[in-house]
């Protein structure tokens, strides 16, 4: 009992008086606990704000009536479904319980703002519907004006009228995609707030709505219905339920929200959640190697001091325990930090998002129990952990020790770590590739990765002594001996300059592999395009997230028109059932194709569809074993199964999708048209400039949609990808400093280790700038192999991530030099700047108690 | 008390020099009034006991540490005019140390370790000299050696050889015998000896150990901060004797010292 007081009081006393070594760690632990607490208490949050959402949303509806078929295509969200007649509503009235039933006509509709820009479509959805006159139904609450009467009047959401400064009484355009002329009477607030979220909504009369949203009138998209006193809502489903016809159900009010919130859920927040863990998680991983090296450090240091208490009297265990016990109360109060900063983190996200565009509700803070003690246990553990190893090994201080003057571990690599490393290097590397090169499996590559992984760790110190010499070869010989002795100290210890410079190298690494795959999945995008786009133009409508209205299907013919334009083809977007799956369906005029996309070889031929033909691609038509003349059965929203004789088979899908029908044979279960993207090719002799200035001055009169040459347009399509390789950036910004506080850290407590060598050299006549220069070099030095080595790894890995998830084997592969040099460059100048302090502290060092004899 | 030797003769020199520690109370005088010059090309010993100011009158005659008042020099320059950047070129380019502790650099080789000084001033080494530096000390098979590969008296002759290399003005030497044994002492002190008798060069050492004194042309004495004797052509038995003496006197004067 006392003897772990003792150790207790050590280990306190330790702490106390060697607070700076152990900033490193604390920041460390820190910033990985923020990180992991703030994206945990995020997640809650943002759930809890979805889920007020949609609960306001269906507030006061108590079954909601819609056809039971959906269609969802990859990707493509909470689906497609048939729109119900609205003739049930006077059916549904007329059950006993039923309050009020109203048809709701939801679609797309983006409003036009008082500076003629459009509002909102950057990811959260511009919906336009019919308002609903019976209040407890309608999410939205007029908080001025009146509900609209009259055709062409409407009523818009706070939120839209504040971001698009209109007013009631303004006119604007409601893109539908067509431009539909209205005025605004009423403006409406969404549960107190100013919008579902940052969705827009613009009510229309039910006139309108059906006018512009649905294909003919009496069609709704769902029936929503309100319980009369003492009519629950599963009891409102099942008394609904007979009168429905086929195809149709009726579902709870509380369904309905939790299909919303699964939806929503289960997908986009899961996505962005598990991605911001990940990173959290190499933040922790990187954190890991930091501390471990600054125990390895402290305790190599404290061999005196332990071999002392050790000689007096001190137990094995004592000993071990004393460094664990100043590991667990770093880890505690870093962690205990770490928390607070990560609620503050997730606070200040969810000022950011707003700001940035990002699509999310905003609420109170919901911090759950788990993301209060998940991330304390990792940052416990992360930092115990680490120690665990240093701590065992100033366990077996032997007492001798106390009487040995050295205390700098000197030891370089040893064979069996050698020989290991090696052999898992060849195995990692020959898995990585035979599973990225032969077989493209996916498994076998994230196997072989992490094996490499471990062997570049593993190889560190065997490698640091090779590597810092070469690399250190050029400073010896411009920076004399300055650059000579950066170079040796950064020898002398291989094992630690190795494992401070893991760290970093895996922090990098994982930079370069995005780095990497990010230039290499836009190479391919480009090159798709630019291959597949056989036109002169394209006009396109934005293609993130849900927003936006699209293209209207006038568009085309309008360009058509032009006298400069030989072809302008719109292309449309369907869905239908194929073999139970669904897929997404091309609609379009399929003879006009071929003469603005390149489709490659087409066997069969694209004229003359009609309602019944279709053209597949190829890898499509071998899936299901078809040919020119088979027949294809697709299945649609209302359930129907129609049968299609394929007329075409065609190569290239990068653009024109795998099924592609004709506006005819869409025709009767189209629910609101608008094109995605129109093709334009030019006449002979017309030049790119007067063509596109005049296929412009028709796309404004639509809205405005951009205009972009080929190669525009094959640059354009990658740059979703630059905004995702930013976020991720930004995300790694934080494993990458932690790597260069470990820096930091270990050549801190290097220079104080150095104390005398210092003093030494400064008597002798090195002078402060000197001694600095060559503090900051062996950063540099460091830096650099870490930087190397990540490059090195990160960009092999990114190749096989590549390869990998590359099973058509039609993906580019490309390094980027520019940006390579760039994160090349950011990790010498990173390793400056580590070394920037130590540097100072050792330039400061007074040279008479440097030299002093103990 | 001082030899009215012509200044320009002093390899290096301190004038009315004062150290003090600390104030009121707890203020100690580890300098107190010392003016003395050490003659160019002679071997001069600084001798007292613990606590007299001998390692602080090395330290501030050889720009490492700054005096309270008074001036130091080595040859004409006074140490008190130059910044640090300025004393430490000095040091590297005029001045040469040999420590207790060896104090040798552990990542470099010795012959790398002899050269410092002179590397990290720039300067292309004088190889003859060096050569033959290598050659007195007796270390040409041990020249790409690492220190702590050598015995303490072998580290010593290289921190020795280091302090030559540059033919420096004056070489101070911090109880270069402090942690040898007898006979790798003797050796060391056998080299500082012929520095200073066939290279010319100028050494000033402090020791408390009168066999290590008797190797000196001259042995300073140093009591409570102050000079208190000087003997030439010293006997280990001559200096031991004069200590002995000094020790009551020491006493006397430690009493003194604290009614002043």
């Amino acid at each position: 009992m006392s003897g772990a007081r003792t150790s207790l009081r050590i280990s306190l006393a330790s702490l106390r008086a060697h607070k700076r070594r152990f900033a490193g760690t604390f920041l460390a632990v820190f910033l990985g606990v923020s990180f992991l607490a703030g994206t945990m208490v995020m997640g809650d949050t943002l759930k809890a704000s979805f889920d007020t959402l949609f609960t306001d949303a269906n507030r006061g509806t108590d079954a909601v009536v819609r056809s039971s078929d959906v269609i969802t295509v990859p990707g493509g969200g909470q689906g497609t479904r048939e729109p119900v007649d609205t003739a049930l509503v006077q059916r549904i009235e007329a059950v006993p319980g039923v309050a009020a039933a109203a048809p709701n006509i939801t679609g797309a509709g983006q409003l036009v703002g008082a500076d003629g820009k459009a509002v909102g479509g950057k990811g959260p959805p511009t919906l336009a519907g019919n308002w609903i006159e019976d209040a407890q139904l309608n999410p939205y609450t007029l908080t001025g004006g009146r509900a609209p009467k009259v055709p062409g009047e409407v009523v818009i959401n706070r939120g839209a009228a504040r971001s698009g400064k209109l007013r009631i009484g303004d006119t604007t355009v409601l893109r539908t995609p067509d431009p539909v002329r209205v005025t605004i009477v009423g403006v409406a607030a969404f549960g107190g707030e100013d919008g579902m979220g940052q969705t827009t909504f613009t009510g229309l009369t039910r006139a309108d709505a059906e006018r512009y949203l649905t294909p003919k009138p009496g069609l709704a998209s769902t029936i929503q219905v309100r319980a009369g006193p003492g009519v629950g809502q599963r009891e409102l489903a099942e008394r609904l339920a007979p009168v429905l016809p086929a195809n149709v159900e009726a579902i709870t009010g509380q369904q309905a929200t939790d299909e919303s919130l699964t939806m929503i859920s289960g997908t986009f927040l899961k996505i962005f959640t598990s991605l911001l863990l990940v990173f959290a998680g190499i933040a922790l991983l990187v954190a890991t190697f930091s501390i471990h090296n600054t125990f390895a450090i402290v305790v190599a240091q404290r061999t005196r001091e332990n071999a002392l208490l050790r000689a007096l009297g001190a137990s094995r265990r004592q000993v071990l325990g004393s460094t664990l016990v100043e590991s667990a109360v770093v880890a505690v109060v870093a962690s205990t930090a770490g928390l607070l900063g990560g609620i503050g983190v997730a606070a200040g996200l969810q000022a950011l998002f707003p700001v940035v565009g990002f699509p999310f509700p905003d609420g109170d803070l919901v911090i759950g129990v788990t993301a209060l003690v998940l991330p304390f246990l990792v940052g416990l553990l992360v930092c115990t952990g680490s120690a665990l190893l240093p701590a065992v090994r100033a366990g077996r201080t032997a007492p001798l020790a106390a009487l040995r003057e050295t205390a700098v571990d000197t030891s370089g690599a040893s064979r069996n770590r050698a020989v290991l490393g090696t052999l898992a290097a060849v195995t990692g590397i020959a898995l990585t590739v035979t599973g990225a090169a032969g077989t493209s499996d996916v498994w076998l590559t994230g196997g072989g990765s992490v094996l490499t992984l471990a062997a570049f760790v593993v190889l560190g110190p065997v490698a640091s002594s090779y590597a810092v010499r070469l690399l250190g070869a050029p400073l010896a010989r411009l920076r004399g001996v300055t650059g000579g002795l950066a170079r040796r100290n950064a020898l002398r210890s291989p094992k630690r300059t190795a494992a401070t410079a893991t760290a970093l190298m895996i922090g990098v690494a994982v930079v370069s592999l995005f780095t990497v795959f990010g230039a290499s999945l836009k190479a391919t995008m480009d090159r798709t395009v630019s291959r597949s786009f056989a036109g002169d133009v394209a006009i396109s409508a934005p293609v993130f997230g849900a927003g936006g209205s699209g293209l209207s299907p006038k568009l085309a013919p309008a360009v058509a028109a032009l006298p400069q334009v030989r072809t302008a083809v719109g292309l449309g977007r369907g869905v239908a059932k194929v073999d139970g799956g669904g897929r997404a369906l091309t609609v379009t005029d399929p003879a006009a194709l071929a003469t603005v996309l390149d489709l490659g070889t087409v066997d069969g031929s694209l004229t003359g569809l009609g309602a019944d033909g279709i053209a597949v691609a190829r890898d499509e038509a071998d899936k299901h074993g078809w040919t020119t003349g088979s027949t294809a059965s697709l299945v649609f929203t209302d359930g129907k199964r129609l049968p299609f004789t394929v007329a075409a088979v065609y190569e290239r899908a990068d653009l024109a999708g795998d099924y592609v029908i004709t506006r005819e044979a869409w025709a009767p279960h189209r629910v609101q048209d608008s094109d995605t993207l129109v093709a334009v090719a030019f006449k002979d002799g017309v030049s790119t400039g007067d063509g596109k200035g005049a296929v412009e001055k028709v796309a404004a009169e639509y809205g405005g949609p951009t205009v972009q040459t080929r190669a525009e347009y094959a640059k354009s399509s990658a740059s979703a990808i630059d905004m995702m390789l930013t976020l991720v950036y930004a995300l790694l910004a934080l494993a990458v400093l932690i790597a260069l506080l470990g820096i930091a850290n270990t050549l801190t407590l290097a220079v104080h280790e150095r104390t005398r060598e210092l003093g030494l050299l400064r008597a002798v006549g090195q002078t402060r700038s000197q001694l600095r220069a060559m503090v900051r070099w062996e950063s540099v030095l460091v830096a650099a192999f870490g930087t190397v080595g990540g490059l090195g790894l990160g960009a092999f890995l990114g190749w096989a991530l590549v390869k990998a998830t590359d099973s058509s084997g039609t993906s580019a592969f490309a390094v980027p030099p520019a940006q390579l040099a760039v994160v090349l460059l950011v990790g010498l100048v990173a390793g400056v700047l580590a070394g920037w302090r130590p540097a100072r502290r050792a330039a400061r060092l007074d040279v008479l108690r440097a030299i002093a004899t103990e | 008390m001082t030899t009215l030797t012509p200044v320009g003769t002093f390899a290096a020199r301190v004038v009315d020099a004062f150290k003090v520690y600390g104030a009121g109370d707890a203020e100690v005088r580890a300098l107190d009034g010392v003016t003395v010059g050490f003659p160019a090309a002679r071997f001069t010993a600084i001798m007292g006991p613990s606590g007299s100011g001998k390692s602080t009158l090395m330290h501030c005659a050889a720009g490492l540490d700054t005096l309270s008042s008074g001036s130091a020099f080595i040859g004409s320059t006074d140490l008190g005019t130059l910044g640090d950047r300025d004393l430490t070129l000095l040091r590297r380019e005029r001045i040469g140390f040999v420590f207790q502790s060896f104090n040798l650099v552990g990542t470099l080789t010795v012959a790398e370790n002899i050269t410092l000084p002179l590397d990290l001033a720039g300067t292309r080494p004088d190889t003859g000299w060096v050569d033959a530096l290598i050659d007195v000390v007796g270390l040409g098979d041990r020249l790409l050696h690492r220190p702590r590969e050598l015995s303490g008296g072998q580290q010593q002759r290289v921190a020795v050889a280091r302090a030559l290399a540059g033919r420096p003005d004056v070489v101070f030497a911090d109880e270069p015998t402090g942690n040898l044994d007898s006979r790798s002492g003797a050796e060391v002190l056998n080299l500082l000896g012929r520095a200073v008798h066939e290279m010319g060069r100028t050494v000033v050492m402090v020791t408390h150990d009168p066999v290590a004194a008797a190797h000196a042309d001259e042995v300073v004495f140093l009591a409570d901060g102050r000079l208190v004797d000087r003997m030439t052509d010293p006997t280990a038995e001559k200096v031991l004797d004069r200590m002995k003496a000094f020790d009551g006197l020491a006493g006397a004067g430690a009493g003194r010292g604290t009614v002043s």
